[in-house]
C-alpha cells in the first residue's frame, strides 16, 4: 500500500476498494503504486458531481484512476477531486501508456486539461466542437420528441437532474 | 512545410528522406475504406511501401452512448448498451447488468447465470465468426465469409428464439434475464453443440495451412508479451501474445468458476497467433455451452425482487400491491444506492468493463464503458510500424477493433 | 456470325419498348452499392451479401469500394456529427443517376440515440429514396427496400430525377 501520508481517505464501495489522493499528488501515487505491482491501469474516467445530493462531494469533478495487479488480481481505484474551468491535473501517460487516449478522451468529454500530455487534442469529438459533453450542465442535445414528458428535462440537465 | 489535414490533426512534411531514396509520404487511410473493419481512420507516413509512422484518428462512430445513459432509467440503458460494441452485445449487458447487480447487492438465480452463460458464449462465437469473415474476405479468401455468415446465422436465429430479436437482444438485465428459455431454444442449442466443431474443422481445413493466409499473416504484426501488457491490451491481443491471461478464470463472474475450459494462448505473438487463439476459444466456447446446457439448473431466472422486476402477469389482476409496483417500476423506475462500481467481463475483443457511479436517483450519475477496442488500438502503431502498407489490412483485421465500442 | 445468321438466330424474337423502359430495366438490375458500412446494421448489410439471403439475385452484389463506381448508398448505421461531411463527401463523389437507402432507425431518424452526438437523420444531408425501420433491419428488409427501389428505378427510366 502506497505511504499512508498520500492518501487521504479510504474505503469500499459495493466491494471495489478505493483510495483518495489531493489532486497534486496523483502522479506520484500512481508511480509508487506501480511499483508496488499494480501495473494495468484498466481505465481513467472522470465523473461529474455537480448538482450531486448524495453525500458532500469536496470539489466537482472527480477523476477515477481504476488499477489492478496482474498477480494477485486485486483492484484498486484511486480518486481524486478537481475544480476550477478548466480544471487542471498532471498526466500519467509516462507511467501508464494507456493513459494517453484515456486522457484524451477525458478532456474532450469533461475539459479537464492533463498537463504534460504530448497531444492534447479532441478524440472522439470533431476538432472544432464546443463544448464537454459529459459534464452535467451540457445538454444532451437531439430534437425534441412528440408525447415525451422527459425530453425537456434532458435539456436542462444540471438543476433538475 | 506542415500539411494540414484537418484542424487538431497536424502531419509534418519536413521533406525527410527515406530509406529508398524517395520522401515521406502521407497518405489517408479510412475512415471510408473497405479494409478499416468500420469508420477508423490512419493516418500514415510511408516510406515507398513501408509504414514508418502511423496515427488512428478515431471518433467517427461517437454515439454519445454514456451521455445517453445518464438520460435513461436504470431499466431503460439495457438498451443502450447493446448498440456499442455491436457485435457482442449480451455481453455488453452482461457488463452493465453485474455492475447494476453489485451496487444493488443482489444476487441472480442459478438458471439466469447459466442461461447468462450460454448467450455470452453464443454471443463470443458470432463475434469471432464476424471477426473471421471479414477478416478472411479483407485477405482475399471470400469464401470464409460464406461459411461463417452461414453459421452466425444459426446463432441468431437462436437469439431470435430466445429474445425474440436478432442482433439486439437486450437479453441479459439487472435482476436476472428477460424471459426463460424455450425448449425449442435448447434443442437448437443442442444441435447446434453437435455441429459446430465440425464447421470449426471446416474453416481450419480452409485458413489453417492454407499458404496464402499464413504468409499473409505469419510474422505479420508483431506485438511482444512485454508490449501488450505495458500496452494494457486484452483479449486475443495478449493471448495471441503468450500471456494466459482471461477474465472468464482469472476473475471469474456468473459462475465461469464452474466451468471447465481451457484458456487459447499462442506464443507465436502475430496475426497467425491471434488467429489460433480464436480458433481455439471457438472450440473452448462450444465445450463450455455443452457443459451449461446439460447442466442447466431449473428454478426462476430473475430474482424475486418487485421493487426491480415487474410482477408476474396474473399477479395484476389480482393484488393491489402488484398494480402499484408495477406502475411505480413504469414510471419512475427503481433507485440504485449511492456509490460507484466497476464491473469487467471478457468479450470477443477483451475486457469489456462497465463504471457506474450513482447517486442514488432512479438515473445513472455517469456509466463508462471501458472498451477493449479503445485501448487495443493504441497497440497499433506499435504492431504496424516497418510493415508494408498491405500488411496493415491484416493487422487491423486481427486486432479485431469494433469502431462501435471503441467510439461509444 | 454473318448478318444473316444472326438474323436467322434472332428468327421472328423481336422486341419493341420504349428507350426510358429499356434503360430502366437495365439500371434496375444492376444498382450497384457502395460499400459503406457504419455500425451494427453494416453487420447486416454483409449479411444479405452472404450466401444464406444473396443480394445477387437482385443484381447487386457487387459491392464497390470506390463511390464513383456506384450507384446505390445505403446508408447502414448511425452517422455522427463528425462522420457526416464525409458522408456527404462520398455523395458527391458518386455518378448521376445515383440513389440512397437509409437503413436502420438510426440512420433514417438517429433511433434510440437522442443526443448530440448523432445527426438525427441521414435525410438532413442526402436525399433518401427509402428508409428501412429497425434496429438492425431484417437482411430481408433490405432486400425488400432493393426491391422498391427497383420499382421506381424502372419507372424512372431516362428522366432525370425530380
Ligand atoms: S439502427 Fe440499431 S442496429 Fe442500426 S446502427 Fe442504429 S443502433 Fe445499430
Amino acid at each position: 500500500m502506497i505511504s499512508e501520508t498520500l492518501i487521504v481517505e479510504k474505503g469500499v464501495s459495493a466491494g471495489d476498494p478505493w483510495v483518495t489522493v489531493d489532486a497534486p499528488k496523483v502522479h506520484e501515487a500512481l508511480a509508487a503504486l506501480k511499483t508496488e505491482g499494480y501495473t494495468l491501469l484498466v481505465f481513467l474516467s472522470c465523473v461529474d458531481h455537480l448538482v450531486d445530493a448524495s453525500r458532500s462531494w469536496p470539489a466537482r469533478y472527480e477523476v477515477v484512476y481504476q488499477l489492478r495487479n496482474m498477480e494477485t488480481r486485486e483492484q484498486l481505484r484511486l480518486r481524486t477531486f478537481i475544480e476550477g474551468d478548466p480544471p487542471h491535473i498532471d498526466s500519467v501517460h509516462d507511467v501508464f501508456p494507456p493513459a494517453n487516449w484515456d486522457e484524451r478522451e477525458t478532456y474532450d468529454m469533461f475539459g479537464i486539461v492533463f498537463d504534460g500530455h504530448p497531444e492534447l487534442t479532441r478524440i472522439l469529438m470533431p476538432d472544432d466542437w464546443v463544448g464537454y459533453p459529459l459534464r452535467r450542465d451540457y445538454p444532451v442535445g437531439g430534437e425534441p420528441v412528440e408525447f415525451s414528458e422527459e425530453h425537456e428535462m434532458w435539456q436542462t440537465a444540471p438543476d433538475k437532474a | 512545410m506542415t500539411d494540414t489535414i484537418s484542424r487538431g490533426v497536424t502531419v509534418d512534411r519536413t521533406g525527410e528522406a527515406g530509406a529508398f531514396g524517395g520522401e515521406l509520404l502521407t497518405i489517408n487511410f479510412g475512415p471510408h475504406h473497405p479494409s478499416t473493419h468500420g469508420v477508423l481512420r490512419l493516418i500514415v507516413d510511408l516510406d515507398g511501401e513501408q509504414v514508418r509512422r502511423l496515427k488512428p484518428v478515431i471518433g467517427y462512430l461517437h454515439t454519445g452512448i454514456e451521455k445517453q445513459m445518464e438520460a435513461l432509467r436504470w431499466q431503460q440503458g439495457v438498451t443502450v448498451t447493446d448498440r456499442h460494441d455491436y457485435l457482442s452485445p449480451p455481453i455488453n449487458n452482461l457488463a452493465y447488468a453485474l455492475a447494476v447487480e453489485k451496487l444493488m447487492g443482489v444476487e441472480v438465480p442459478p438458471r439466469a447465470n447459466a442461461l447468462r452463460v450460454i448467450m455470452s458464449e453464443l454471443t463470443r462465437l458470432s463475434s469471432h465468426l464476424v471477426w473471421m469473415g471479414t477478416s478472411g474476405l479483407e485477405l482475399g479468401a471470400m469464401s470464409m465469409l460464406m461459411y461463417c455468415f452461414r453459421e452466425r446465422d444459426t446463432i441468431l436465429d437462436m437469439n431470435e428464439e430466445i429474445s425474440g430479436f436478432r442482433m439486439h437482444t437486450s437479453y441479459i438485465r439487472p435482476g436476472g434475464v428477460m424471459a426463460d428459455s424455450t425448449p425449442r431454444f435448447l434443442e437448437m442449442l443442442d444441435q447446434f453443440c453437435r455441429d459446430m466443431p465440425g464447421h470449426v474443422d471446416e474453416y481450419e481445413a480452409l485458413l489453417t495451412n492454407n499458404p496464402i493466409w499464413r504468409s499473409r499473416t505469419i510474422g505479420i504484426g508483431i506485438l511482444s508479451a512485454e508490449d501488450a501488457k505495458v500496452l494494457g491490451a486484452t483479449g486475443p491481443m495478449l493471448r495471441g501474445s503468450g500471456v494466459a491471461w482471461d477474465l472468464r478464470r482469472s476473475m471469474p463472474y456468473s459462475g465461469y468458476e464452474n466451468y471447465d475450459f481451457e484458456i487459447a494462448t499462442s506464443d507465436m505473438c502475430d496475426c497467425y497467433g491471434r488467429y489460433l487463439v480464436r480458433i481455439k476459444e471457438m472450440r473452448e466456447s462450444i465445450k463450455i455451452l455443452r457443459q451449461a446446457l446439460d447442466r442447466l439448473p431449473d428454478g426462476p431466472v430473475n430474482v424475486d425482487d418487485r421493487k426491480m422486476l415487474p410482477p408476474p402477469r396474473e399477479e395484476l389482476e389480482t393484488s393491489m400491491e402488484a398494480v402499484i409496483h408495477h406502475f411505480k417500476l413504469f414510471t419512475e423506475g427503481y433507485s440504485v444506492p449511492p456509490g460507484d462500481v466497476y464491473v469487467a467481463v471478457e468479450s470477443g475483443r477483451g475486457e469489456n468493463g462497465c463504471y457506474i457511479a450513482s447517486d442514488g436517483t432512479h438515473k445513472p450519475r455517469r456509466v463508462k464503458f471501458r472498451s477493449a477496442s479503445f485501448v487495443n488500438l493504441q497497440a497499433l502503431e506499435r504492431m504496424a510500424l516497418n510493415h508494408f502498407l498491405a500488411d496493415m489490412v491484416a493487422i487491423i483485421g486481427t486486432a479485431d477493433t469494433v469502431l462501435g465500442d471503441c467510439d461509444r | 456470325m454473318g448478318i444473316e445468321a444472326l438474323a436467322e438466330s434472332l428468327g421472328k424474337n423481336i422486341l419493341t419498348t420504349s428507350l426510358g423502359k429499356l434503360v430502366g430495366w437495365g439500371r434496375g438490375n444492376s444498382v450497384w452499392p457502395a460499400q459503406f458500412g457504419l455500425a451494427c446494421c453494416a453487420i447486416e448489410m454483409i449479411a444479405t451479401a452472404t450466401a444464406g439471403v444473396d443480394i445477387a439475385r437482385f443484381g447487386s452484389e457487387a459491392f464497390r469500394a470506390s463511390p464513383r463506381q456506384s450507384d446505390l448508398m445505403i446508408v447502414s448505421g448511425r452517422v455522427s456529427q463528425k462522420m457526416a461531411p464525409i458522408l456527404r463527401t462520398i455523395y458527391d463523389q458518386m455518378p448521376e443517376p445515383k440513389w440512397v437507402i437509409s437503413m436502420g432507425a438510426c440512420a433514417s431518424t438517429g433511433g434510440v440515440f437522442n443526443n448530440y452526438a448523432l445527426l438525427q437523420g441521414v435525410d438532413k444531408i442526402v436525399p433518401v429514396d427509402v428508409y428501412i425501420p429497425g434496429c438492425p433491419p431484417r437482411p430481408e428488409d433490405l432486400l425488400n427496400a432493393l426491391m422498391i427501389l427497383q420499382e421506381r428505378i424502372k419507372a424512372q427510366g431516362i428522366l432525370p430525377r425530380q
